[in-house]
């Protein structure tokens, strides 16, 4: 964590298995996608109809997904629960990985998280062409008055940049200044003992701060899926918006309607 | 090295106009939101929701200017 080069995968560099131009955080992440399939496999291995043990947890965690989609996006939400959820459960492990020593978050490095911010727009707008069609979607950008659309259009592609670029920039930011500020309050720890060079304790300085890294962790992960689901219903649902407003009080409980984004 | 105090110089100036201001907004956020529940504890939950989203969306903006 605290010299860029220096986690416990760099003997792939020094024995040339990598070639120098693959960034480190490329095997840390595809060590936390082993991890993540190896997990759901021993979950899934032995279904029961009264589960149990790790089949227990992870149904409670698909639940609780889909409660989330349900809650921020309505009915419509439980159709892109997989994708929403996938993509919660990665960034979460990404960054609780980066907690472990030796290790490095790969969403403290812009090439993951770029990554993760273009496959969640391409994504929006396949869901939306698929669900209004190709002419609905090109309606939607020129907007409503007709002989606006020469302002209107540049306005909504620069918008529609705007949303993997902020996506990615807010991942990355959060998760590269909460390691760097574990690593200089690390680095602020007196040694009390030392013998013959080598330091044998070590007072845990920067304790607090991965005690608070572990919700900051969850927290990039949930504000992450929930832009993500404000996207999808916003770039969905611009038709229903009409009938939605005039339609009755529960359609005012809905997230995307409080939050203007 | 000329460049380089006056880079220092431009940062120590330039970075807390942006913690400044979203220090404001975030406080403004918690009142309205503390303020919100004192009337309608039965949607604080939503509420925290609401909150921590844009905590988050504000706090990024100081990250970007970092």
């Amino acid at each position: 964590m605290g010299h860029p080069e220096g986690s416990l995968l760099h003997w792939l560099y020094t024995l040339h298995i990598l070639p120098s131009w693959v960034p480190e955080v490329v095997p840390h992440s595809f060590v936390v996608i082993v991890l993540l399939v190896i997990v759901s496999y021993l979950a899934t291995r032995n279904l029961s109809k009264i589960p149990s043990g790790l089949q227990n947890f992870m149904e409670w965690t698909v639940e609780g997904l889909e409660n989330f989609t349900v809650d921020t996006m309505g009915p419509m939400g439980r159709r892109y629960t997989p994708f929403i959820g996938a993509c919660f459960l990665y960034i979460l492990a990404m960054n609780l990985y980066g907690l472990i020593p030796g290790m490095k978050a790969p969403t403290a490095s812009l090439n993951t998280t770029v990554a993760m911010g273009l496959s969640a727009i391409v994504a929006v707008h396949y869901y939306a062409i698929r669900e209004n069609g190709l002419k609905r979607w090109l309606v939607h950008f020129v907007g409503d008055p007709i002989w606006l659309a020469p302002l209107l259009i540049p306005l909504h592609i620069v918008g529609e940049l705007a949303r993997p670029l902020s996506l990615s920039l807010r991942l990355y930011g959060n998760i590269f200044g909460e390691e760097t500020v574990i690593a200089i309050l690390a680095s602020f720890s007196p040694i009390l003992l030392r013998l013959a060079g080598v330091p044998l304790l070590a007072l845990p300085t920067q304790l607090p701060m991965l005690l608070f890294a572990i919700f900051t962790s969850f927290l990039q992960a949930i504000v992450f899926c929930m832009l993500v689901s404000i996207y999808i219903a916003t770039t969905i649902g611009e038709h229903h918006g009409d009938h939605g407003h005039e339609g009755g009080e529960h359609e005012y409980d809905l997230l995307v309607d409080a939050v203007p984004v | 090295m000329f460049y380089l105090g006056m880079l220092g110089l431009a940062v120590g100036l330039a970075v807390p106009v942006s913690v400044l201001s979203a220090a404001m907004a975030q406080g403004k956020v918690g009142v309205a939101t503390i303020e919100g529940i004192a009337r309608q504890p039965e949607i604080s939950s939503r509420l925290q929701t609401v909150l921590i989203l844009t905590m988050a969306l504000i706090e990024s903006l100081v990250i970007y200017s970092c």
